[in-house]
């Protein structure tokens, strides 16, 4: 009978049942089986009015989407080309800084690749990259800016780890700060190999000029105090996270919609209306799962792979890299919200046991997300590369692959070395 | 039916579909502003209003459901669907039908248990903030379920119909 249920559910998730759906049937499976009233789901999905920072979740979606319908990548490029333009390779280092930081405040959609890709790969080309290498580039950095704030994967994971009631809990800033030494060394990993690759033939470097500078930075006064709202107010105290996120919201509405009059006042429900829909399905989804990790918790199924777990493997790197192989596969057939939602419960516990500091843990887990971003053959940024540019999805893998490869690299020096996320943390 | 009797309908489903917007951005907008408002009247007077906090956490809720249900207009909720690709057109729209058939019945199933809550908090009497009593606050849950229910369910029999059906925006049911 088990074997039968399991067998059903995988051919309806096989076939494109949605995921909410999956996980709800589990929960309605085993609580019937524990003969305890269903009525026990719609309590658990109220569950997420718990939850105080989830609020940031809608704000900050609605801010990215509203920052992507307007100018503003347009913008960050000018300036951050203005400020680097100095160093050789620039250009390089533009787009990786400038995908970063966009992906950061627009979350894991892939607008990054379509908002910066139509500024930057024209000027690479014309700069005298080669198409596979601007390509891959874009490809590439539209998924850097996920361990940074205030990225929405690393809000969630917060989120779900607090509800854990863990011994050591964490908070959402040493989330924040964990992730910059890790980003830090992704974009300069792929900076190097380009300038290395780019070695032989020369590409033109751009006069440093104060009057671009300066005229970039007038161009984008509005937006420039953002990091400082975001960053400042958490970190002084002044605004909780889901605090920040408001003030951010209703900034940026100002700025986009009456001060650079990018975006109508009545294309608002326009934006409102496709960035809750993005957040709904997320939202249920962390609400059904959330019903899940209940049931499972009651059927002590988290108990049974622990100690399953503990007889079949007993050192920490032998777990972290079974870790990274589970987590690659994972990425490449879950999208970074679902796969946060319903694994991390089952292994933050693990990983605690086996000394992972929950924190990075999270870094560990959000890292091998975004390579499974360019994991061929399904990874998400690909498909929207090879939509964007109007080119073969094979091409954009042979643009990707190595760069995939550098990352890869970077993720596992991530996960074995503790101190790359925990930096700023622990003294 | 009668010409215009299905005129009626038509239009009838597409009041309901403005409503419905209607309601998403202005509970989105209601709170952005409680939310600014809190925080200003925090740091600035010392004050708060007292019920914000509570409001804050169960409009999340509401948010989320309205957004689902938007998801759910033209099925666009977050799925694995690694195996449609290798059917033909024709099973494939079979298979969609039963898929659709299996969504919408967990989507009842939870709805009826939604309203067995609904009426467990209307006899507890609880409020959750201000006046408002906790049962109203629940009752997002059977309402968006009922009504993701049914689109799947219609999702599925249009296709049987119309092969086409899926790629017809909900908006127009020519």
């Amino acid at each position: 009978m088990l074997f039968f249920i399991i067998v059903s559910l995988l051919i309806l998730a096989w076939f494109g049942a949605p995921l909410f759906t999956l996980i709800l049937s589990v929960s309605i499976i085993g609580f019937s089986y524990q003969e305890i009233n269903l009525t026990v789901i719609p309590i658990e999905l109220y569950r997420i009015t718990n939850t105080p920072l989830l609020l940031a979740l809608p704000l900050f979606t609605f801010t990215g989407f509203l920052m992507g319908e307007s100018n503003t990548s347009h913008r960050l490029v000018r300036l951050s080309s203005a400020l680097l333009g100095w160093i050789p390779s620039q250009l390089v280092l533009v787009t990786l800084i400038a995908s970063a930081l966009f992906t950061a405040f627009t979350g894991a959609t892939g607008v990054t690749i379509v908002a910066l890709g139509a500024l930057l790969y024209p000027a690479l080309k014309e700069t005298g990259y080669s198409e596979k290498f601007s390509l891959g580039l874009i490809t590439t950095s539209g998924s850097l800016g996920l361990l940074l704030p205030p990225s929405l994967p690393l809000i969630l994971y917060v989120v779900i780890v607090q509800q854990l009631d863990l011994d050591q809990n964490i908070s959402i800033e040493q989330a924040f700060l964990a992730g910059i030494l890790p980003t830090l060394l992704m974009i300069f990993t792929l900076f190097f190999w380009s300038v290395w690759l780019s070695g032989n033939k020369p590409v033109a470097r751009k006069e440093y000029s104060n009057k671009e500078l300066f005229s970039a930075l007038r161009e984008s006064v509005w937006e420039l105090p953002l990091p400082f709202i975001v960053l400042g107010g958490i970190f002084s105290g002044l605004f909780a996270v889901s605090e920040a996120a408001a003030v951010t919201a209703l900034y940026i509405i100002i700025v986009e919609v009456f001060i650079y009059k990018e975006v109508s006042l009545a294309q608002l429900p326009a934006v409102i209306q496709k960035s809750m829909t993005m957040i709904g399905g997320i939202l249920l989804i962390l609400a059904c799962a959330l019903a899940m990790t209940n049931y499972l918790i009651d059927a002590e199924i988290p108990i049974l792979f622990f100690e399953w777990i503990q007889s079949h493997i007993d050192s920490k790197i032998t777990f972290l890299l079974l870790l990274n192989i589970f987590l690659l596969v994972l990425g490449a057939i879950l999208d970074i919200f679902s796969a946060i939602v319903i694994i991390s419960p089952l292994i933050v516990p693990v990983a605690i046991s086996f000394g992972v500091h929950p924190v990075h843990l999270g870094i560990i887990f959000l890292a091998n997300m975004q390579l499974g971003y360019l994991t061929p053959p399904v990874g998400m940024n690909l498909f929207i590369a090879s939509y964007r540019f109007n080119k073969s999805i094979f091409d954009i893998y042979r643009s990707t692959i190595v760069m995939m490869l550098l990352l890869l690299v970077c993720v596992l020096i991530i996960t074995y070395v503790p101190a790359l996320s925990l930096f700023f943390i622990e003294p | 039916m009668t010409y215009s009797a299905i005129n009626f309908f038509k239009i009838l489903h597409k009041k309901l579909l403005q409503i419905e917007t209607v309601l998403l951005v202005s509970t989105f907008l209601i709170v952005l502003a409680i939310a600014v408002i809190q925080i200003v009247l925090r740091n600035f007077f010392d004050l708060g209003i007292l019920w914000a906090d509570t409001f804050l956490r169960i409009t999340v809720l509401w948010l989320g459901m309205m957004g689902a249900l938007f998801a759910s207009r033209n099925n666009n909720h977050i799925n694995m669907n690694l195996g449609l690709k290798y059917l033909s057109a024709n099973s494939l729209r079979y298979v969609k039908t039963i898929v659709h058939f299996f969504t919408a019945s967990i989507c009842f199933i939870v709805a009826w248990y939604g309203v067995n809550l609904v009426t467990m908090e209307y006899e507890d009497a609880g409020i959750a903030f201000a006046s408002i009593p906790i049962w109203f606050t629940v009752i997002i849950i059977p309402v968006g379920f009922t009504i993701m229910g049914l689109r799947y369910f219609s999702l599925a029999i249009l296709l049987i119909a119309d092969a086409d059906a899926e790629k017809k925006p909900i908006g127009s049911l020519n």
